[in-house]
């Protein structure tokens, strides 16, 4: 598939996915692929780290949701990176900032990681 | 390990397929050309049968599509689930399979050893990176399928993979923009006092799951609605028309748009549970001095008075359409004065890379001004969209509050 720019590595055991500049109907299919590729490592913490993200539209947004939907049924958690505006807002007008935890750094974000329940 | 055969009728086989698939593509319908192409293939394999079997997605079943000298398993409509018998076990390991002896323990579908057939061979169907479906041939004498037989069916399953692929594709988007013309409104509902125009625009990769709803309740009150559901082509269209029915649904048991948006969700999670969508619900009263509404993770309206830049409603916003445990859903009743102009839209509007969301909003804001509707909807699109192509959809409504000098006196 042509999808590319979602890089997967794990971090002190907590695989972290980091999205490109743009994540949208062009890419999603993409970071649902990296996402379930990540889930697949095992239950508990998955990070999305969305630092170079300027732009999501809804079809990454349901991608995320749909992560955060798969791990909560598993017992796990999806903790965001969200330390640009541009991306908050979106996440704060749909009303899921509330929904999927978010932090300012992906120190912030494994951290809670190692501090919170798997 | 396998014995060399003799190259040269396996390229005049070779050659004979990609003839009649290119040749047939571009005069013969899906079926027609599968059916052609299963001819050709059991004659250069000589095989008695040949039969294609297509993946429904939604069920994950393999449906028999086309075949030759096994027509029986098409008109009984054969369905069988991946994973299970013969082409079950193809799709979902996507390897080719050779049974020299066929029964009931090997192979699933009863029509295919109740007909004698006695050794069979099949391959999946691959496109875009995942399979699509399984071509298979069969002997009605016991006989071992070489690899070469693999490799010249394998073949022609591609080019049938390519060419169903490809009128799937034109299918889908002819039946997705024939669903989203049939589902927005074709003429906006006249109501005394007000006027109202609108804009339906699909995106640079078609359409997509946006829409927008506008109807009169029996009581008089008016509903506004407009939604964005999340992905493009027709399964987003078609999760669009089930929410647009189900919402028309349930404006008509219930006054409160939080009831409604609040039943809409609870119906998506239960039969659409990967479905996610933002939808705007407003009633708006019959005299239309008052507008009730519900934002689910949707942007608020924009309203303009005369002499005054617009300004975006002060809404609070709920959760989003879709996901699990929304708490309760505010409801915002905003004040509609005469010659108000209210701006509803779907986020392709607005949304630009690289900037803030509030950019566009603000940009939004500037570009609506009090005018008749129509005129207020063509001036919001050259605004905004202006000559480049939208790449998401977009929905744009407008309503008018007449000044009270125009109304109907009443």
């Amino acid at each position: 598939m042509p999808d590319v720019g979602f890089s997967v590595e794990v971090i002190r055991g907590v695989p972290v996915v980091a999205t490109p500049q743009d994540v949208d109907i062009n890419n999603a299919g993409g970071l649902r692929a990296a996402l379930l590729q990540s889930a697949a490592l095992g239950p508990g913490t998955l990070v999305v780290d969305m630092t170079r993200t300027q732009f999501c539209d809804t079809a990454g947004l349901h991608a995320l949701v749909t992560a955060h939907k798969r791990a909560r049924a598993e017992g796990g958690r999806v903790l965001l990176v969200l330390p640009g505006a541009t991306v908050l807002r979106i996440f704060s007008i749909t009303g899921l900032d509330g929904v999927i935890p978010n932090f300012p750094s992906l120190e912030a974000a494994l951290a809670a990681s190692a501090a919170g329940p798997g | 390990m396998t014995a060399r055969l003799d190259p040269g009728p396996i390229e005049d086989q070779l050659r004979a397929i990609q003839l009649i698939t290119d040749a047939a593509l571009s005069r013969l319908d899906d079926r027609e050309l599968l059916a052609e192409l299963l001819e050709r293939t059991r004659d250069a394999l000589q095989a008695d049968t040949a039969a294609v079997l297509l993946l429904d997605f939604a069920s994950g079943q393999l449906i028999a599509t086309a075949a030759a000298g096994l027509e029986e398993e098409v008109r009984q409509g054969v369905r069988i689930p991946v994973g299970r018998g013969f082409a079950g076990r193809i799709a979902a390991e996507h390897q080719p399979v050779i049974l020299d002896h066929v029964d009931h323990t090997t192979v699933l579908n009863p029509i295919l050893w109740a007909k004698g057939i006695q050794s069979m061979m099949g391959v999946p169907m691959v496109a875009g990176g995942r399979v699509i479906g399984v071509m298979h041939v069969g002997s009605l004498t016991p006989r071992r399928f070489t690899e070469h037989d693999v490799e010249l069916l394998q073949l022609a399953a591609d080019r049938a993979a390519a060419a169903v692929q490809s009128m799937t594709a034109q299918a889908d988007r002819l039946a997705a923009a024939a669903l989203q013309r049939s589902l927005v409104p074709t003429s906006l509902p006249v109501v005394a006092g007000a006027e109202m125009a609108a804009r339906y625009i699909p995106g640079s990769g078609g359409v997509g799951g946006d829409w927008y709803d506008v109807f009169t309740l029996p009581t008089g009150e008016l509903c506004v609605v407009v939604g964005d559901v999340a992905g493009s082509g027709l399964p987003a269209a078609v999760i669009m028309g089930r929410m647009r029915s189900a919402l028309r649904a349930y404006a008509l048991e219930t006054r409160d748009p939080a009831e409604v948006l609040g039943k809409l969700d609870r119906k998506m999670q239960h039969f659409e549970a990967d479905a996610m969508a933002t939808v705007l619900y407003a009633v708006i009263d019959p005299g239309l001095d008052r507008m009730d509404i519900c934002l689910a993770g949707h942007f608020p309206p924009v309203i303009a008075y005369p002499g005054q830049p617009a300004e975006l409603a002060s809404v609070p916003v709920g959760l989003i359409i879709g996901i699990a445990d929304p708490a309760p859903r505010p409801v915002t009743s905003l004040p509609i004065l005469p010659g108000a102009l209210l701006c509803f839209y779907t986020d392709g509007l607005i949304e630009r890379r690289g900037e803030l969301i509030d950019d566009g909003l603000a940009r939004l804001c500037r570009a609506v001004t009090v005018e008749p509707a129509e005129a207020a909807c063509a001036t919001v699109m050259q605004e905004l969209v202006g000559t480049g192509s939208a790449r998401d959809d977009i929905a744009l409504l407008m309503l008018r509050r007449l000044p009270a000098h125009v109304g109907n006196g009443g």
